[in-house]
């Protein structure tokens, strides 16, 4: 490792520590703006992830920092990435969008979307719990506005 | 838990930005939160083809839409003039797909120069500003082409003809379509494979047979192409009938449209 490597200390919200290079840590938009900016100290603090999701994050980041690694690999790497449970999906597009990384966050909306495409409201709604909280006049409403959508 | 209603709406749109028109309309009906995502400019945008503000451009019969959504219904409903009023353009309302018509004129049609066989006239039904009229031929041949260019990449495409019949129309029976790429195949070999079809609304002529469409215009499928990486050049769909040299009239054509299958 040359003497040059510079690395940041980054503490999630349940007060773990990350040490990590520079330049991986700059994947995230946030983080090369406040380290652009100088206004970075000792520790960067990230009040919205969680050390559980901030662990897949840096492994998604190393490895998308490999040097000379392949596409075919990394295509298998993301592949196994989000075969994961929706809740941890959930916490990982949230991580993303706070730390602005474009092609993590694309890369896991891509994968909720493949669940949920060619799927009823009602199987969408019992699959992932959601709430159908339309009144019975509103969703008569919307569902005749988008009725072509279900010829 | 309900993980998307605890979502910030922009990633609710990013994640529906990935699925498809169909979809999002359809998820848009599950939940208050889905609902209000599948409004945003980001999915919409999404939808559009990539290139839809060249083509946009291009044409001086669309009105300023105040939302990505609002754009993407009107191009579907509401097919735009491009090319000086070559063609339309419109997009296919459940994967957001291009469809192109070429206008009556923009065909290669046999005798369509000689009033007394075919006559050009404004039609109020028509999106162009001409239609061909036919009096009276025995050699009925018309072609129209597209660059595979223009059209959506990695799409299965169908080339129809869109016509009308006046009433007592004649000897319009049968006749043989094939659509072929211009620079890999010759006429006479697409035309080994044609099929037969029928513009007739009356007879039973096999399963080609035209079908209605909006306004009283009818289609008639000419043929099917997979358009890959849209450079294959200029793909072409023909209709004839030089065999059964009988008389044939009473026919209106508006265009050749190109439209996802």
């Amino acid at each position: 490792m040359s003497s040059s490597t510079k690395f940041l200390t980054l503490k999630t919200n349940d007060k773990e520590e990350f040490v990590l290079d520079e330049a991986i840590a700059i994947r995230s938009q946030t983080i090369k703006n406040m380290v652009e900016d100088d206004c970075v100290s000792n520790v960067i603090p990230l009040p919205n992830v969680d050390s559980k999701t901030m662990i897949k994050v840096i492994e998604y980041w190393k490895k998308h920092s490999e040097e000379g690694i392949s596409k075919d690999k990394l295509m298998d790497f993301d592949k196994a990435f989000v075969k994961v449970d929706q809740s941890i999906l959930y916490a990982l597009i949230l991580a993303a969008n706070f730390l602005n990384d474009a092609e993590m966050l694309d890369m896991i909306c891509q994968e909720v979307a493949n669940r949920i495409k060619g799927k009823t409201p009602e199987e969408i709604r019992k699959e992932f719990n959601i709430e159908n909280d339309f009144t019975p006049e509103e969703e008569e409403e919307i569902r005749n506005e988008n009725v072509w959508a279900f010829e | 838990m309900d993980y998307f209603g605890l979502m910030p709406e922009d990633c609710l749109s990013e994640i529906l930005s990935f699925t498809s028109p169909e979809d999002t309309a359809r998820l848009s009906t599950s939940s208050r939160g889905f609902n209000f995502a599948a409004e945003s400019d980001v999915v919409w945008e999404k939808f559009l083809p990539s290139d839809y503000q060249n083509i946009i451009s291009k044409s001086k019969s669309l009105m300023a839409s105040p939302s990505m959504k609002q754009l993407y219904f009107s191009l579907c409903d509401s097919p735009i003039l491009t090319d000086g009023g070559k063609m339309s353009f419109s997009l296919d309302k459940k994967t957001g797909k291009k469809c192109f018509m070429v206008s009556a004129r923009e065909l290669a049609i046999s005798w369509s120069d000689t009033p007394h066989y075919w006559s050009w006239s404004s039609h109020p039904d028509s999106r162009f500003s001409e239609v061909a009229n036919l009096r009276f031929v025995c050699w009925l041949d018309m072609r129209g082409k597209i660059e595979t260019r223009l059209l959506s990449k990695r799409t299965n495409y169908v080339a129809y003809l869109v016509f009308k019949l006046k009433s007592g129309y004649y000897g319009l029976e049968t006749a043989n379509t094939f659509v072929r790429f211009v620079d890999r195949e010759s006429d006479n070999e697409a035309e080994e494979r044609a099929s037969v079809v029928s513009l007739s609304t009356q007879e039973e002529h096999g399963e080609n047979r035209s079908k209605r469409r909006d306004n009283g215009w009818l289609e008639i499928e000419m043929g099917k192409f997979f358009n890959d990486a849209g450079e294959d050049g200029d793909v072409e769909a023909r209709l004839m009938e030089v065999r059964r040299l009988s008389a044939k009239g009473g026919l209106i054509v508006q265009g050749i449209e190109f439209r996802p299958e």
